[in-house]
């Protein structure tokens, strides 16, 4: 019973994390319809400046962590207008390539700025527990949470409270129509790439929290993207369940299938392909995620 | 447009639209007979490489470029080839002639596989199964005993009849044949009813649907060519390469030949052939301009790996940006201006 708590709580927070990164994808694609592949990457491109602050340059740790978020803003701000001021409107498949090839650029970059090795950010939280009835907690998970929480209703009120989150909706559904009524469309992609590339700044130092700073974790980013289509691409909501899930999965697979053998076949590092299996079985089933709704298309 | 006039189907169907076309090909095709005797090993190994590039991203343009289904994991079916003739020769001792069309097979039906869910998925989705398709592959091969997992498997050289391929020189004409074949198959499928389907589903598929075109035959049909074609790539490299890993079957290699097709130009044969040479030919390039700084820069040497991945996600990104047609469609611009000059149209 011990173990399967501490399992879930482990699986939570791995969860909260891709579920902030699927916050980003769904806040993309929302406000400017662009699919961003290159999610993950900005992850990693965070964990590592923040790494580059706290570790390097002995900055304090929360110091380092804000000027982190700026920095990731500043940066999504350049990428959205160096890459995808001209691609609004465009095809699916050249938005989508355009952030692929995105990811490969950033891959490219952060190698060769910090290199191939594996790098730890010194936190304050580093090495900590806490024991709640009798389980053990690392405290850097406990936070995971609880920041994923309160970061996760901030913008379920943003979307829905505030005047430039309903803005931000408006000009999913139609940009020519919500440039017509006085928005401003250019400034509302902006702040999209800027809060999006916060997201998975915010998201990519809490995952260098639980593991390590190095260029492979942007594959979580592909993994959080599983977990937005689980929820369907449109809903926050959506993708808050949708990353709790993969979470958990990977939990429950990495403690009970690794080490299975059959017909010669080794179940190790199960963790890294669950979240894809669940996917396409999700997706062979309900085509548009759970929450996803169906799409009326005209010739 | 200026110049030819056609006044026939039959001339507007044409492998050969102009006398010139069909001299300049068989002007081609005797340099390539020549090549051989005059290039060094080295290069030789390049166009070697170039060559089975081809035949992968042919592949992947008669899927993306001509139906519109986007692939991410193209790589994976290029692994399966190439594992399927590794277990197929080396375990079961099959000559080289019978696994070549049976690794071809196997990615094919793997690929209808992957092919069925995308009758129901779209852009996105398409991307991202195919994306977690690739992953899945990998990661078999990684933990499964008969692939061998990260220690990589030995290929055995082919062998055609009592004639063993050794030289690169044997590569050479062994690749190129193949990858001629695989051009003109290609060529002759989008100039066929097949083709014309595809194009139509790729335009728009639902109205595609209410001309009476089967949707689910004809993408599940794209899907098994373009993976036949990624398995005959695969194998070919496997024999080539002598060792297969499952490192070199990952994303990047995935990657590699999206920037082939989009470089070259989407939708076009000739696009495909532009750019595979292209794409290949660049790390070999970057390598070439190491050397050549190697002196000046020594630190520069350690860089280069980084560069590659990098370049060929700008190239992406800087052909879709500006020249979303490709090299196929500067080709096309450039052949129209000097058609009409010194008039504009």
């Amino acid at each position: 019973m011990v173990k399967i708590l501490e399992i879930v709580f482990n699986g939570l927070s791995m969860g909260a994390i891709y579920a902030l990164l699927a916050l980003g994808f769904v806040l993309i694609f929302k406000s400017t319809g662009i699919i961003n592949f290159a999610q993950g990457e900005l992850a990693m491109v965070g964990a590592f400046i923040c790494y580059n602050f706290a570790t390097l340059m002995g900055v304090p740790y929360l110091v380092a962590f804000f000027i982190t978020l700026i920095l990731a803003a500043i940066l999504g701000g350049i990428v959205n207008v160096v890459f995808f001021r001209r691609m609004v409107g465009e095809q699916m498949f050249s938005t989508i390539m355009v952030t692929v090839g995105l990811a490969s650029i950033l891959t490219c970059i952060a190698g060769l700025i910090w290199g191939h090795d594996v790098y730890a950010i010194h936190s304050p939280f580093t090495n900590k527990t806490a024991t709640i009835g009798g389980i053990v907690l690392s405290q850097g998970s406990l936070y995971t949470i609880g920041i994923s929480i309160v970061l996760l209703v901030l913008f379920a009120l943003f979307f829905n409270r505030s005047l430039l989150g309903i803005a931000m909706k408006g000009t999913a559904e139609d940009s020519d129509t919500s440039g017509l009524m006085g928005i401003n469309v250019k400034r509302i992609h902006m702040v999209a790439w800027a809060i999006g590339a916060l997201v998975a700044a915010v998201a990519g130092i809490f995952l260098a929290e639980q593991s390590f700073v190095r260029l492979v974790m942007s594959h979580t980013g592909i993994k959080a993207m599983a977990a937005a289509i689980l929820g369907g691409m449109e809903s926050i909501g959506g993708a808050i369940l949708g990353g709790v899930i993969v979470g958990l999965v990977e939990g429950f697979a990495a403690n009970y299938l690794s080490g299975m053998e059959i017909g010669g076949f080794h179940f190790g590092d199960i963790k890294d392909v669950a979240a894809f299996a669940i996917m396409i079985i999700v997706l062979m089933i309900r085509p548009h995620g759970i929450f996803g709704k169906q799409k009326v298309e005209r010739v | 447009m200026s110049g030819k006039f056609k006044i026939s189907y039959r001339k507007d169907m044409a492998l050969f639209q102009t006398l010139w076309a069909k001299v300049w090909l068989g002007v081609f095709v005797c340099c390539m007979i020549v090549a051989p005797f005059f290039m060094t090993r080295y290069q030789l190994s390049i166009l070697n490489e170039m060559g089975i590039a081809t035949i992968g991203a042919l592949g992947l343009n008669l899927l993306t470029g001509y139906t519109g289904q986007i692939s991410l994991g193209h790589g994976a079916f290029l692994a399966i080839g190439a594992y399927t003739t590794g277990l197929l020769t080396g375990k079961l001792g099959i000559p080289f002639l019978l696994s070549l069309p049976l690794s071809g097979l196997m990615a094919a039906t793997l690929g209808m596989i992957v092919g069925i869910p995308s009758l129901r998925l779209k852009g996105l989705y398409l991307a991202l199964g195919t994306l977690a398709f690739g992953f899945i592959v990998e990661y078999i091969i990684f933990h499964w005993d008969l692939t061998q997992g990260d220690m990589g498997m030995a290929v055995k050289r082919i062998g055609i009849g009592g004639f063993t391929i050794k030289t690169q020189q044997h590569y050479f004409y062994l690749i190129m044949s193949f990858a001629a074949i695989a051009t003109i198959c290609a060529k002759n499928l989008v100039r066929t009813k097949i083709g014309r389907n595809f194009i139509a589903i790729r335009d728009r598929d639902t109205a595609a649907e209410a001309m009476g075109i089967r949707l689910a035959k004809y993408k599940v049909m794209a899907f098994a060519v373009s993976s036949f074609y990624a398995g005959v790539a695969g194998c070919l490299m496997a024999h080539y390469q002598k060792w297969i890993v499952p490192g070199s079957f990952d994303i990047s290699l995935s990657i590699a030949y999206i920037a082939m097709i989009i470089l070259g130009g989407l939708g076009s044969i000739l696009g495909s052939i532009m750019g595979a040479i292209l794409i290949t030919g660049i790390p070999h390039f970057i390598i070439y301009l190491t050397d050549f700084f190697k002196e000046s820069y020594p630190a520069l040497s350690g860089v280069i790996v980084d560069f590659k991945l990098g370049i060929f996600g700008l190239i992406i990104v800087v052909t879709l940006l500006f020249e979303p047609q490709g090299l196929f469609g500067i080709y096309r611009r450039a052949k129209v201006y000097w058609k009409t000059w010194p008039f504009k149209y």
